[in-house]
């Protein structure tokens, strides 16, 4: 308790408090804006971090990690393109919202819920990181690998009319991942023999390309044609989401902050499998599932808790184990150990000020972030009161920005144009984008722990149908393609059913 | 009339700049803008290198702005660099693994490409095996693992990667590289998979197994360099066990072959005041590395020695392109 009081008082200080404020605000800008990302803003704030005293440079990195996380949604809300990919299945539902005059109610919604997912995994970690990290270690590859084909049957929720197509998209985004240089074995894979292809296609410059670039051709094609932006867009009310709403998704926020925690401890996941997975979730145990993809509010709350929750969960295995989830938190990690606090197991007996340190820290951002997203939501819908191929152009060069500044090369701003209008063909062709982002985020997940699965266990499959973990992910995604294809064959029937009878 | 007028101001204006623009090379001393440092990779790569380059930027009196280069095992990041004017604005933040992307085939020039500039800092590999083997050094080890001719589990970061190569040189110099499988884990997942009891043993970095050792959970049994790792003294080298391994993956600084001598000198000074600051050596003991000054010429020694050892490494392990 002594320990608790020191750090309380330790991180309650004006330029603690200023710190985390300041790596709120650089997230939730970097968060939002379309290209840029919290990777991005982690590691320019870096830098910052080493002159400041151990307690401030954690709290201006979790701020920057926690607000980045956060800002995603509001381009993905706004103007349909994920801030950042944890944020990819925030618009299936949140742009059509935004599009119904709803913007200020989904991003509303959004940062409410990712505060309640944030401090819901926060409270999990305080109560059983031991617990927990002890959990998550006993997912090797072949669980992981289980947890991935589990990730990957929501492809069939994301699909859209056609299950085929969807599957054409994921194996897309599947095939795309597997350019470059090959971590296992150090061959080169796709590259024509050129050193620019090694470096292989990159996650966020890929998503940029996926989503800003179909959007900025549309957006110019409709004002070639002479199609005028739909009215509703400039009627922007700034209604905020009332109790009654929040208290009758309560039990749904509960049960997505829950898995995103889940998911957020098992090293090597990440944020988008948890959004996608409570996106589907929410949808799949719906009265009405129908009415996804058109503006229905759960659409929002599940990934948006979800993709939350994730940080909480992360900061599990980061702390208790050292180990860094994804590339964010490695960032968080190298400032951790700058500071001189080495996380592990250890860390919990030598520096027990520092980690109720860490977890003040995460409360206090969570609140700055709330305000400031509130405050800034009137801001923000005024977006959508830009001209559309105003915001085209602003669009295209924030994400050219963005694809250069992930790895500082021009390559990528390629890449980016070349996905981008691959992206713009496969939409018109009527194949869905979304589970080409699945196949992007779960490709090299599923392909790695899949060759370690092999390796470890010399070659024998065994070590698949063995673990009771990975036998209840696989029948969890057998159920779900299961129910889909059933699902499928009964609407044709009914299809040709009603066609005979009208033909009678 | 206006027109022309116009004309010849902005021309009288260019002549201006330009005569400017010549007459400054001359007078100026480097560094008179930005020195850009090449990061070839994430985690403790990028850690030091973002604390070197502001520690430089306070001696050079100019901005050193370090820049990720990352993908292709480095080659991405050489290749840009080694593609620049050689005026010691464009640095790479180098390591062994020049010689190993050449050998391995990923790089298409070797680290002839480059001048050296100075060696900052050595990370030296252990060994860390499961507390519960109950293994103390590496004679129980090979005896252990001889006497039952099974096959065990290596975790390391990647097939040719540095601490798969220490891995083989040193399981070979015990006599029982045949009976070790190698598990590739990215991202520093290696000691958790030795926690967890999927592997037997991993050659990682030191700073990765420190809080397992302090909690009991794994035992570090052996390093690979010449001298013990400071944070882990009480850990024994192989050599001072009886196995003739001395491998270290060092890191320092490069600038493209042609550089003039006196900037190099210059970045070298620099160099060598930031790896002598006190916040340089207190950031090494935090973060499991050993700071381990070398000027450019003796830099140039080590690079080409271990040019020689890895090619003949590689060449034996089947993997040279």
């Amino acid at each position: 308790m002594d320990q608790f009081l020191n750090a309380a008082i330790m991180t309650l200080q004006p330029e603690v408090l200023g710190a985390i404020g300041l790596g709120s605000l650089i997230g939730l800008i970097f968060g939002s804006i379309p290209g840029l990302t919290f990777t991005v803003a982690l590691a320019l704030a870096l830098p910052l971090t080493f002159n400041l005293d151990s307690i401030s440079a954690i709290g201006l990195l979790l701020g920057t990690y926690i607000g980045g996380m956060t800002g995603g949604s509001v381009s993905a809300i706004l103007l349909g393109i994920p801030g950042t990919p944890s944020a990819a299945a925030t618009v299936f539902d949140g742009y059509p919202m935004a599009k119904n005059g709803r913007a200020s109610l989904a991003l509303g919604m959004a940062v409410i819920v990712s505060v309640f997912g944030g401090i819901f995994s926060l409270v999990v970690m305080v109560v059983a990181v031991q617990l927990v990290s002890k959990v998550a270690i006993t997912f090797g590859p072949a669980e992981i690998f289980a947890l991935v084909v589990f990730g990957l049957s929501t492809i069939c929720g994301m699909a859209g009319r056609s299950l085929l197509r969807g599957l054409i998209a994921g194996v897309i985004g599947l095939m795309l991942m597997t350019i470059g240089l090959d971590a296992f074995d150090g061959v080169q894979r796709l590259t024509f023999g050129s050193t620019n292809m090694l470096q292989g296609i990159n996650l966020l410059v890929a998503m940029i390309g996926l989503f800003a670039v179909p959007f900025v051709i549309q957006v110019f094609d409709e004002h070639r044609r002479g199609i005028k932006p739909p009215a509703q867009a400039t009627d922007v009310r700034a209604e905020l989401p009332s109790f009654r709403l929040m208290f009758a998704n309560l039990w749904l926020m509960i049960r997505c902050a829950f898995l995103g925690t889940g998911i957020g401890a098992i090293p090597g996941t990440g944020g988008p499998i948890a959004a996608f997975l409570a996106y589907d979730h929410a949808k799949r145990f719906s009265k009405e599932p129908k009415t996804f993809g058109r503006g229905n509010i759960k659409g929002v709350i599940a990934p948006e808790t979800a993709n939350n929750a994730v940080t909480g969960g992360t900061m599990i295995p980061l702390l208790a184990l050292g180990i860094p989830g994804d590339p964010a938190t490695a960032i968080v990690l190298a400032g951790l150990q700058i500071h001189g606090i080495v996380p592990g197991p250890a860390l919990f007996m030598t520096n027990q000020t520092e980690v109720y340190g860490i977890y003040i820290s995460i409360v206090v951002a969570y609140v700055a972030i709330l305000v400031m997203q509130l405050l800034g939501i009137r801001l923000f819908v005024h977006v959508l009161r830009v001209p559309p191929r105003l915001m085209a152009i602003v669009v295209i060069v924030l994400c050219g920005i963005g694809a250069f500044s992930v790895r500082n090369s021009i390559f990528d701003v390629y890449t980016m144009a070349i996905v981008g209008l691959l992206a713009y063909g496969l939409i018109k062709a009527d194949i869905p984008a979304t589970p080409i982002i699945l196949g992007l985020v779960l490709g090299p997940i599923l392909e790695s722990e899949f060759r370690t699965a092999m390796n470890l266990s010399g070659g024998d499959f065994a070590i698949f149908y063995t673990s009771p973990t990975a036998l209840v992910f696989f029948a969890l995604a057998l159920l779900i393609v299961g129910l889909q294809l059933s699902g499928e064959f009964f609407r044709k029937k009914s299809k040709n059913a009603a066609v005979g009878t009208s033909n009678a | 009339m206006m027109s022309t007028l116009s004309k010849g101001g902005i021309f009288a204006t260019a002549l201006a700049v330009f005569a400017m623009g010549a007459s400054l090379p001359a007078k100026a001393e480097y560094p008179e803008k930005p020195v850009e440092m090449t990061v070839l990779f994430g985690g403790t790569a990028n850690t030091i290198a973002q604390l070197l380059s502001e520690l430089m930027a306070e001696e050079l009196g100019s901005p050193v702005v370090p820049v990720s280069r990352t993908g292709g095992g480095g080659a991405i990041g050489y290749a840009h660099v080694q593609s620049m004017r050689p005026d010691g604005y464009n640095v790479v933040w180098n390591s062994n693994s020049i010689n190993t992307s050449y050998h391995l085939g990923t790089l298409p020039f070797n680290y002839e490409a480059f001048d050296p500039v100075a060696q900052i800092s050595v990370e030296v590999p252990v060994l860390a095996v499961s507390a519960d083997k109950g293994w103390t050094n590496l004679e129980e080890m090979a005896a252990a693992v001889k006497e039952s001719g099974e096959t065990y589990n290596i975790g390391i970061s990647g097939k040719g990667s540095f601490t798969h190569l220490t891995s083989v040189a040193l399981f070979n110099a015990m006599g029982i590289g045949d009976q070790m499988n190698y598990i590739s884990y990215g991202d520093g997942k290696a000691p958790v998979e030795l926690l967890a009891g999927r592997i037997d043993a991993a050659i990682q970095w030191p700073g990765q197994f420190l809080s397992y050792v302090e909690s009991g959970d794994l035992s570090v049994i052996a390093s690979t360099g010449a001298d013990p790792v400071s944070v882990l003294p009480d850990v024994e080298t192989a050599q001072a066990q009886g196995f003739d391994v001395d491998i270290s993956m060092w890191r320092g600084i490069a600038v493209p072959k042609g550089t003039p001598e006196e900037v190099i000198v210059k970045l070298e000074e620099a160099a060598k005041s930031a790896v002598e600051s006190e916040k340089f050596q207190s950031a090494a003991q935090n973060i499991g590395f050993e700071p381990s000054f070398k000027g450019h010429a003796e830099f140039g020694e080590v690079i080409a020695e271990d040019d020689a050892f890895y090619a003949s490494l590689l060449q034996e392990l089947g993997m040279t392109n």
